[in-house]
């Protein structure tokens, strides 16, 4: 936002602000953001892109290699798999599975997460550090063996999959919150505004949260790489999304059968997925070395 | 040290224990009867009725809790509702298989994973540091089925260099005994020992180092980032101003500090060399705790899913407690963060 200097003051940005700026001077993190940004697009108006429909069989197009090589058809740009269908739409549909529901889970397991930590931070309430010993060991447990648990119960399943993973993940979120909440409790100018007078929920919001927003959102990311890795791993185990939808798990686990004699039905739902996971993974990477030099300044 | 000592070995019992009433529990969430689910034996089974007296089955859910943990420390964890097969057996030697390839994948993580990490950290925001960094962030993203897949596909099937699955060819009659190949074989001493030998490790070449990949990134970036911390405090300026080589600081001040931040963080490690641990068991057919878990969760062979379970969370919950009482005891300076409130 364009403001007209009058004053010869310094106009110091707000936190966020600087950890953009800092963001903004990374050109690798920068790509890795605009990627992300066009699978959001995908996930919102991807079926409108498509030509076909995700099940579609043409009977007279199956296992065409990618429309470059020889044998390939130009209607199908990155080929057809062993039952006919068009990879790309698959590819496009399964953005809403791989990296749509993720985000999903994940943004409903933040808000369940950091509105539980947030509460426990400012109730007076069992601050034994037992307690909080306890939470680290049994977060020691990986986030897919928690699933695995949970699915064994539920059964198999896109949804219970999801449902897992954000059962998985509201603890961590919660752990971070009510640390991070806690950290910012001892600082001074939290004091002060106690000395003012303020209300609790004041304090969280307008005085604590702002300050600590950074560390959610590095969690968050972390969450949203541990959910796209999670469900797509479910997914090739044959435990979370089902054998039609166009899921990229699935999609790799239905491929092995075929993986000699048209190994591009393998490589590309693998390569999205890795494209995806590279994307949040250096976007999360570089906020964090963002947020932590801003610290030492 | 003692009392942290204490302290973390009540941890653990109180871990563990919440574990088995999950385990517990388990046998009542699951669909049917809980009877059948953590013993195996189907109601229509002649010893059914002995095995409903032996778990208390009739009886509250106290002294049915006490029968399990009876059941669960003499070993006697019930039998497959598949194959029939005791389940705790079959644990004892699918537990060995796979401490065999995640310990060697582990190791073979380590190697070169440290010394890349302090070399990018020596040469922060060189070309070194930037090559190394973009190298371990992408690998660290590799979905490991995905990477397994196309490594069977290039150099198992392609080049036709190492097999594609299991632990060694059936040919070699290798009576299992621990579970873990290598051992197995030193132990039978067949007259083909080195043919034996050369085959099991070349069934293992792929899954070992196609696991390795993903736990040495990560802990490239643990090094450098513990380095960096460690070369930016004031005791390194003083080696350096007493007049000490570079080689010498590096040496004796930088990476045994490091190593106290990078031991603190292994936890994490641990976890996610166990998640695809089991991933990579299913895609090589390891005769593993992963795979086995994995499948007895779509087959619903409920004993196998309580014991396996079991097993793999126990195995994580000790490694962690004993990771850190072994920081605690290698690291004296850390305890006092380690007690808590003073």
């Amino acid at each position: 936002m364009a403001r007209p200097n009058l004053y010869y003051e310094e106009r110091s940005p707000a936190p966020l602000e600087m950890v953009w700026l800092e963001f903004r001077s990374k050109p690798l993190a920068m790509a890795a953001l605009y990627i992300l940004l066009l699978i959001s697009l995908l996930v919102l108006i991807g079926p409108l892109l498509t030509p076909y429909e995700p099940n579609q069989q043409f009977i007279d197009a199956i296992s065409l290699p990618p429309a470059w090589s020889t044998a390939g058809d130009i209607r199908f740009l990155l080929g057809t798999d062993e039952l006919g269908r068009d990879m790309v739409t698959r590819l496009i549909y399964g953005a809403r599975y791989s990296f749509g529901l993720p985000l999903l889970v994940v943004m409903s397991a933040a808000l369940i997460g950091i509105g539980l930590g947030a509460a426990a931070a400012m109730t007076v309430g069992v601050k034994s550090s037992t307690l909080k010993h306890l939470l680290d060991v049994l977060m020691s447990i990986p986030s897919l063996l928690l699933a695995l648990i949970i699915i064994a119960i539920l059964g198999p399943g896109l949804f219970n999959a999801m449902l897992a993973i954000g059962l998985v993940l509201i603890p961590q979120f919660l752990h971070v919150t009510r640390n991070a909440v806690h950290d910012e409790q001892k600082r001074a100018y939290v004091t002060a505004s106690r000395l003012n007078g303020v209300s609790q929920l004041y304090l969280l919001f307008t005085v604590i949260f702002p300050n600590i927003i950074k560390v959610l959102v590095v969690q968050f990311t972390i969450g949203l790489s541990i959910a796209i890795l999670d469900i797509a791993a479910l997914g090739f185990l044959r435990l979370g999304a089902q054998a039609p939808t166009p899921e990229w798990g699935s999609m790799l686990a239905q491929s092995l059968e075929v993986a000699y004699v048209s190994p591009w039905v393998m490589a590309l739902p693998g390569l999205a997925l890795f494209l995806t996971l590279v994307s949040v993974n250096l976007v999360g990477e570089t906020l964090r070395v963002a947020i932590q030099r801003q610290l030492e300044r | 040290m003692t009392r942290y000592l204490f302290r973390q070995i009540g941890l653990l019992l109180v871990t563990l224990w919440l574990l088995t009433l999950l385990t517990y529990g388990l046998g009542h969430w699951f669909p049917g009867e809980f009877i059948t689910n953590s013993s195996g034996i189907f109601p229509d089974d002649i010893r059914y009725e002995d095995i409903v007296e032996q778990r208390a089955g009739d009886a509250g859910i106290l002294s049915q809790y006490i029968a399990y943990l009876q059941h669960l420390f003499s070993g006697q964890w019930g039998v497959s509702l598949l194959d029939g097969e005791p389940v705790f057996e079959q644990l004892q030697l699918r537990f060995g298989a796979t401490l065999e390839v995640a310990l060697l994948a582990f190791l073979l993580a380590l190697i070169p994973g440290i010394p890349l990490g302090v070399l990018a950290a020596l040469y922060f925001r060189k070309p070194v540091d930037h090559t190394i960094l973009t190298i371990s962030l992408s690998g660290y993203s590799i979905p490991v089925f995905w990477f397994a897949q196309i490594a069977i596909l290039v150099i198992a099937v392609h080049w036709g260099m190492v097999p594609i699955s299991g632990q060694i060819n059936p040919l070699y009659d290798i009576p299992p005994r621990t579970g873990s190949i290598l051992l197995d074989i030193m132990l039978a001493q067949p007259s083909y020992l080195a043919a034996a030998l050369h085959n099991a490790l070349l069934h293992m070449v792929l899954p070992v180092s196609i696991l390795a990949v993903m736990p040495m990134m990560l802990i490239i970036r643990l090094t450098r980032n513990a380095m960096l911390d460690v070369l930016q405090q004031n005791y390194i300026t003083a080696g350096y101003a007493k007049g000490l080589s570079t080689a010498r600081v590096i040496w004796s001040h930088a990476i045994p500090n490091a190593m106290q931040q990078l031991l603190r963080q292994l936890g994490a490690l641990i976890s996610l060399l166990i998640t695809n641990t089991m991933i990579v068991e299913v895609i090589f057919s390891w005769p593993g705790l992963g795979s086995w878990l994995v499948r007895s969760i779509y087959e619903r062979d409920y004993p196998v899913i309580q014991g396996g379970l079991l097993v793999i969370a126990a195995l994580i919950l000790i490694v962690s407690i004993i990771l850190n009482l072994f920081h605690a005891w290698r690291y004296p300076q850390v305890r006092k963060d380690l007690y808590g409130t003073p």
